[in-house]
């Protein structure tokens, strides 16, 4: 693999912060989540890596909606 | 004011009033530039999109003529407003390079400039005119603009002031909270994570010289820092840009002075 | 203005939070002398063959997440999550963008005292 450039390391620590994240919810609704948020991650995948505003824009948009997700009333996800 | 008493008896005589007033008058159409963005297709770059609006069809202010867009043109077109008359600050945008109120911004009936509007600037965009004020509001809820007291009047019923100690409010209250102020300040676009901002600052000053709240001391201090307060360079846009006339600049100023003489 | 709120507030918590880690990880310490390579090694390669994108048949210290097992950049930060699951630490950003092959996440996690 090549060396990640920085935008995309921001991608993936937004990705390990969202997997960890998994592991605070039951574990039957696990699975939902794993396929969630790899369904989010996967939406975006064609982007271009040097369309910087792009990629800012979705990481901001991520971290809002995983604070969002991490609340702890929110025990599932379909 | 004459021209529209003019309209409407016209409309009670003729049953085709509508068109027989248009008629009469030559169509003054106006170019509108409006600045487009969707976050549903984050990979197109944002776009000004162009609309035209017969004058003597539309309202006198920007608002107006963004509600007969989103009307009659593109339903898609997004915004905020409420209040259509300049007392909720909903829609707060930058019309023809100033920040201003859409509702309290009249057109201007040259219709051979084009007008151009872009939502506020140096914030994030929700979506077209929308920008993201959440930063903005946690830092008006950081300066706790409420009072605070440790006693309770006597006789158990309200805080009294006296007129002259009201009168140091006027000029203060008044704010809206539109955020234009606040986007128009260079030090907020560079400093906006750390640096208050003239809106917040002047809601600070307004709770400092409030003769009923006790707690002076503790919101001094948190204003002593070198960021939240002091990257005010007296700019002055704030005072420029207000829709509402009021002066944030003497507001930050007056919170310097005081802070000086602790 | 944040500063100073959250100032206050570590400063309140803070005695409560500092006598915790000593005693856990006083008895920790103990536990972790435990986890030799083999066991570290067997458990890894456990998690990696029953992670979801793993396809290849055989698995080795020297497999790398990208070329032999066909995990792309993201897939690969998953399976490291589910690796400080497993042994109850979490690997600092740095460190778990540098880890490339099987072998080299046994060996860091081996070094972990921590690690349960």
């Amino acid at each position: 693999m090549a060396r990640l450039s920085g935008i995309q390391k921001e991608v993936t620590k937004l990705y390990r912060h969202c997997c960890r994240c998994v592991y605070k919810k039951p574990e039957e609704t696990r699975p939902n989540w794993r396929r969630f948020i790899r369904g989010e991650f996967a939406k975006y995948r064609e982007i271009p890596k040097r369309d910087f505003a792009t990629v800012e824009y979705l990481i901001r948009q991520g971290w809002k909606r995983a604070e969002l997700y991490a609340g702890e009333g929110v025990r599932d996800v379909r | 004011m004459f021209r529209s008493t003019l309209t409407q008896l016209t409309k009670i005589a003729a049953p085709h009033r509508f068109l027989a007033t248009t008629a009469e008058l030559a169509p003054r159409v106006k170019t509108f530039k409006i600045y487009r963005w969707n976050p549903d297709t984050p990979e197109k770059k944002p776009e000004l999109q162009t609309y035209e609006i017969n004058l003597n069809e539309c309202g006198p202010m920007v608002l107006d003529a963004l509600l007969k867009i989103k009307n009659e043109q593109d339903s898609t077109l997004t915004l905020r407003r409420s209040c259509r008359e300049g007392i909720c600050g909903s829609c707060a945008m930058n019309i023809g390079g100033k920040n201003t109120l859409a509702c309290l911004c009249r057109i201007d009936t040259n219709t051979s400039k084009e007008l151009k509007i872009y939502p506020l600037p140096h914030m994030f965009v929700v979506r077209d005119l929308v920008p993201d004020l959440t930063h903005f509001y946690k830092q008006y809820k950081s300066i706790q603009p409420y009072l605070q007291r440790d006693t309770v009047p006597e006789d158990g019923t309200e805080n009294l002031q006296s007129v002259a100690d009201r009168k140091k409010l006027d000029g203060l209250y008044e704010c809206i909270l539109c955020a234009c102020c606040s986007t128009s300040c260079p030090s907020y676009w560079w400093n906006q994570q750390q640096y208050l901002g003239p809106a917040v600052l002047m809601q600070a000053y307004r709770w400092l010289i409030d003769s009923r709240d006790q707690a002076t001391a503790v919101r001094k201090e948190m204003l002593q820092n070198s960021m939240s307060l002091y990257r005010c360079h007296t700019i002055m846009n704030c005072s420029k840009t207000c829709p509402k006339g009021l002066n944030p600049g003497k507001a930050i100023a007056e919170i310097k002075k005081s802070l000086a003489f602790d | 203005m944040f500063r100073l709120a959250a100032a206050s507030t570590f400063r309140a918590v803070r005695p409560v939070v500092r006598a915790q880690p000593t005693v856990v990880s006083a008895f920790r310490f103990y536990a972790a002398e435990a986890l030799t390579k083999e066991a570290v090694s067997t458990r890894v390669l456990q998690v990696v063959k029953n992670f979801d994108g793993v396809k290849a048949a055989e698995i080795t210290a020297a497999s790398s997440f990208t070329k032999d097992l066909g995990l792309d950049s993201l897939d690969t930060v998953d399976l490291l999550v589910s690796i400080e699951e497993e042994f109850d630490i979490e690997i600092p950003d740095k460190i778990a963008d540098e880890l490339k092959t099987v072998g080299q996440t046994i060996d860091y996690v081996a070094e972990q005292p921590n690690a349960a």
